[in-house]
């Protein structure tokens, strides 16, 4: 009968080791379902869209703590590729040149974190925390500094001008649907495909687990461990980048202080709720929607419980703590008075 | 007088018997060479003796008095003091506070006593004729300074018997004659020391008697005047028998890899030719150069002058991937730390270095990458259920096997195999040499370093002694025995330098 029984268990907390973000959003999704009084599809699908631009950075968040490295920055690099893309689009009135110039730029703010951190081999802590307050500062001095009417003639917000010919296209674009599912939360399902494919099938995504599992193994197996961690926050950046794009199609507009603000800690915790390691080399790229999308609900429901948003970050930190908790003491507790 | 005598010490671990009753004594005021190849017990007898480990049986007399029980406490207090082969010293502290370290004088406020403790320190150095600034960072001390200061902080403490385990390994010449001459200085005043050392020179420079212990059995003690190197040495090594029954000679092909006055960190003028399908042994003491050359041959540790050739190419240097490229691989030694992908499984593993090479072709074939795994499971004889088996779920051999695949999947054509039998049973052992016999006979191209002589005995071509960085001598496979090996090793038959294959 135990001899029967044992393989059923282990795999069901094998499921549970692997997939317990899978878990955690049902979890909270039924409570959602309890307290909100009348759960619409719209109101799921909701939920996509307000998960699209943590989700994207998450992704980048993902990959980069996959190398046992952080990223602080990418909150405020943010902030300032949103706010400069407005800059490019009331210049231009070019939807698909903002998007160029968005990818660009964070790709340009993801060299300066993986030079420093991947080539110079400075902790990525301390860089990324220095460029975190380089990137916002410079955001905010820039939208007080620019002439008015590249700031769409706002005085502390940069604002896409309303009068260009594409204004409405770009904006439907960042609120529009397709099939009643929100445009920027099927982008953020393809990359979250595509870089589970990346992560599970290339010979890239392998050498970002391997730098992670063992740095000095995967360096003498000829793996260029400065090169891949520069490319890692090089992708991180271009998806900030992309997440700066759908942030300003959907408010058209930026604000250079509140912008992005603490969406690094959000993205990192949607990382480890996704279960992937922050010391690298463990997890599933597929866990950061699954974590990214636990968050938004969490607003949803205190929003549904008419509760003051400010308890929100409360709520949010105390799950946090409490499926890593889970994670962490439960094979102990297993070990001590389990069998 | 007698300040030490241990008789009859046994220790186990785990069941498998260390110290099978040997005995030890020390004179007061003489310096004592402790002897043994790796693995002989030394360093378990004298963590016995300090209270490191508890030992299973035998009796430890010191100054006159019966220790049944010994701790470190207890060994501290009665004036025996280890200093380390890895100085045990903290390199952001200062030299002073070393020294003081849990034993700091304070004045009646409760504050350190610095001024005290800095000249008492500075007195015990001029005592000693040693030059340190006691005011100095640990860190910015030379190594023969560190070692200075660690047997100065042990005599702080009045120590009675000393033991050094290699204290010259990274000492010059000159620095290893003022440390002797310290020595002896402490010498005529009584202390004792257990001197642990490979080098005969040395032993036969500083020692007035010996203790030879092998495998964990006490073979013979004596006193250096009497005795020889030579005699010394097949005391150490014993009369192994049954090696090389596995070897046979091979053909071989052209020069594939050529060193021409390589130097760099840890080696220096190397020169040598190696031909297509040999196996050259390379040995020395740890620390002789013979894994460093390895490893500048690789790109992992700076090469300063002098070039590589592979294949009539020349192997650029400092980069592991274009060692690679050029068709070398090296399995390194402590395989936990620079092998092993602890989260990847066997496939995972076994393709990284591969993809390395072949990085432009993005998607992973997963179908065509089994394969190759099922290829060498095979040729290699892995015990893994699946290649989805998580690599640390194997034995230590079975996972060298998926490293040995993880080159041969590069296409190496010379394997560079670095202590390749560490951490691993006898009888995975003994297929580790057939598979390097069997790949040297495919025509791989291997050089195998290791400390263990009949290694070298069963699968070698030919044999290079290192001693201090360089190849001392070539031996070819007839003349490799252990007793040779150690004469060169130790620095003991230098007067004909040879190197030539």
């Amino acid at each position: 009968m135990n001899a029967l029984k044992q393989p059923k268990q282990n795999a069901l907390s094998k499921i549970w080791s692997q997939y317990s973000f899978i878990f955690v959003l049902i979890a909270i999704f039924i409570v959602y379902a309890i307290t909100s009084t009348k759960l619409t599809w719209s109101g799921v699908m909701n939920i996509f869209r307000h998960s699209a631009v943590i989700g994207i950075l998450a992704l980048g968040m993902g990959m980069i703590c996959l190398t046992g490295e952080i990223d602080l920055s990418v909150g405020s690099m943010m902030a300032i590729v949103a706010g400069l893309s407005v800059v490019i689009y009331n210049m231009s009135g070019s939807i698909l040149l903002t998007l160029v110039c968005a990818l660009l730029m964070g790709a340009a703010f993801g060299i300066v974190n993986g030079l420093l951190v991947g080539v110079v081999e400075m902790p990525a802590f301390i860089v990324t925390l220095a460029t975190m307050l380089i990137y916002r500062s410079i955001a905010q001095y820039l939208c007080q500094h620019l002439p008015k009417n590249l700031i769409g003639g706002g005085s502390s917000v940069y604002k896409m001008d309303s009068g260009i010919a594409s204004y409405q296209t770009f904006y439907n674009f960042g609120n529009g649907k397709v099939a009643t599912i929100p445009v920027v939360g099927i982008i953020l399902i393809l990359m979250t495909i595509l870089f589970v494919y990346i992560s599970t099938s290339t010979k890239f995504g392998k050498k970002v687990y391997a730098i992670g599992s063992n740095q000095k193994a995967a360096a003498m197996a000829g793996i260029n461990v400065s090169l891949i961690k520069m490319v890692v926050f090089v992708i991180a950046g271009v998806l900030v980048g992309l997440g700066a794009f759908l942030w300003i199609a959907m408010n058209a507009s930026a604000d250079p202080a509140t912008t992005g603000n603490s969406y690094e800690m959000y993205a990192i915790a949607s990382v480890v709720l996704g279960g992937i390691s922050m010391s690298g080399g463990k997890g599933k790229c597929l866990g950061i929607l699954f974590g990214a999308m636990s968050y938004t609900i969490i607003d949803k429901i205190i929003v549904a419980l008419k509760m003051d948003s400010l308890i929100n970050d409360a709520i949010k930190g105390v799950i946090l703590i409490v499926v890593i908790l889970i994670q962490v003491a439960g094979p102990k507790l297993k070990e001590k008075f389990g069998r | 007088m007698k300040l030490l005598e241990m008789r009859g010490i046994e220790k186990s671990f785990g069941g498998v018997p260390v110290l099978k009753g040997v005995s030890l004594t020390v004179e007061k005021g003489e310096v004592h060479a402790l002897l043994g190849e790796n693995g002989a017990g030394k360093s378990t007898l004298m963590n016995v003796l300090t209270g490191v480990h508890p030992r299973d049986g035998g009796t430890i007399w010191f100054d006159g008095q019966n220790y049944d029980t010994m701790t470190i406490r207890e060994s501290e207090r009665l004036g025996i003091a280890f200093v380390h082969q890895e100085l045990n010293l903290f390199n952001d502290l200062k030299v002073y506070e070393n020294i003081f370290l849990t034993h700091e004088y304070t004045t009646k406020f409760g504050a350190l006593d610095k001024k005290r403790m800095k000249q008492e320190a500075a007195d015990l150095f001029r005592q000693l004729g040693v030059e340190i600034d006691p005011d100095e960072l640990v860190a910015n001390l030379k190594t023969s300074q560190k070692q200075l200061l660690e047997i100065a902080k042990a005599l702080f403490f009045q120590a009675k018997l000393l033991i050094l385990d290699e204290p010259t390994t990274s000492l010059n010449n000159a620095e290893i004659d003022h440390l002797f001459g310290i020595l002896r200085k402490l010498k005529e005043k009584g202390t004792s020391f257990i001197f642990i050392s490979h080098k005969m020179p040395e032993i036969f420079d500083l020692a007035d008697r010996y203790t030879v212990f092998r495998n964990g059995t006490y073979i013979a003690d004596g006193n250096i005047a009497d005795t020889t190197p030579e005699k010394i040495t097949e005391l150490m090594v014993g009369h192994s028998a049954n090696a090389g029954e596995l070897y046979q000679q091979r053909e071989v092909g052209e020069t594939v890899l050529k060193l021409t006055g390589l130097t760099g960190e840890g080696f220096h003028h190397i020169d040598l030719e190696v031909k297509k399908g040999q196996i050259i042994g390379l040995t020395g003491l740890q620390g002789s150069g013979s894994s460093e050359l390895m490893q500048g041959i690789f790109g992992t540790t700076p090469v300063h002058s002098g070039s590589v050739e592979a294949f009539g190419k020349k192997v650029p240097a400092n980069s592991i991937h274009k060692a690679m490229r050029s068709k070398i691989a090296m399995l390194a030694n402590n395989r936990k730390e620079n092998s092993v992908v602890p989260d990847m499984n066997l496939l995972e593993n076994m393709y990284l270095a591969e993809h390395t090479l072949s990085a432009t072709k993005f998607h992973i074939q997963k179908g065509k990458e089994q394969e190759r795994f099922h290829r060498y499971q095979k040729l290699l004889n892995i015990k893994a259920q699946t290649s989805a088996d998580g690599i640390t779920s194997l034995s230590g051999g079975n996972q060298q096997k998926v490293f040995i695949a993880r080159w041969l999947n590069t296409q190496a054509e010379i394997l560079l195999l670095d202590n390749p039998t560490q951490g691993i049973d006898v009888g995975a052992k003994e297929e580790i040499y057939a598979l390097i016999l069997e790949l040297a006979k495919d025509g791989k191209t291997i050089l195998i370093n290791t400390l263990e002589i009949p290694e070298i005995q069963k699968v070698a071509d030919y044999c290079a002694v290192f001693y201090e960085g360089t190849i001392v001598k070539i031996l070819s496979h007839s003349e490799i025995n252990e007793k040779t090996v150690m004469l060169y090793s130790t620095g003991s038959g230098i007067n004909e330098k040879e190197k030539v294959v």
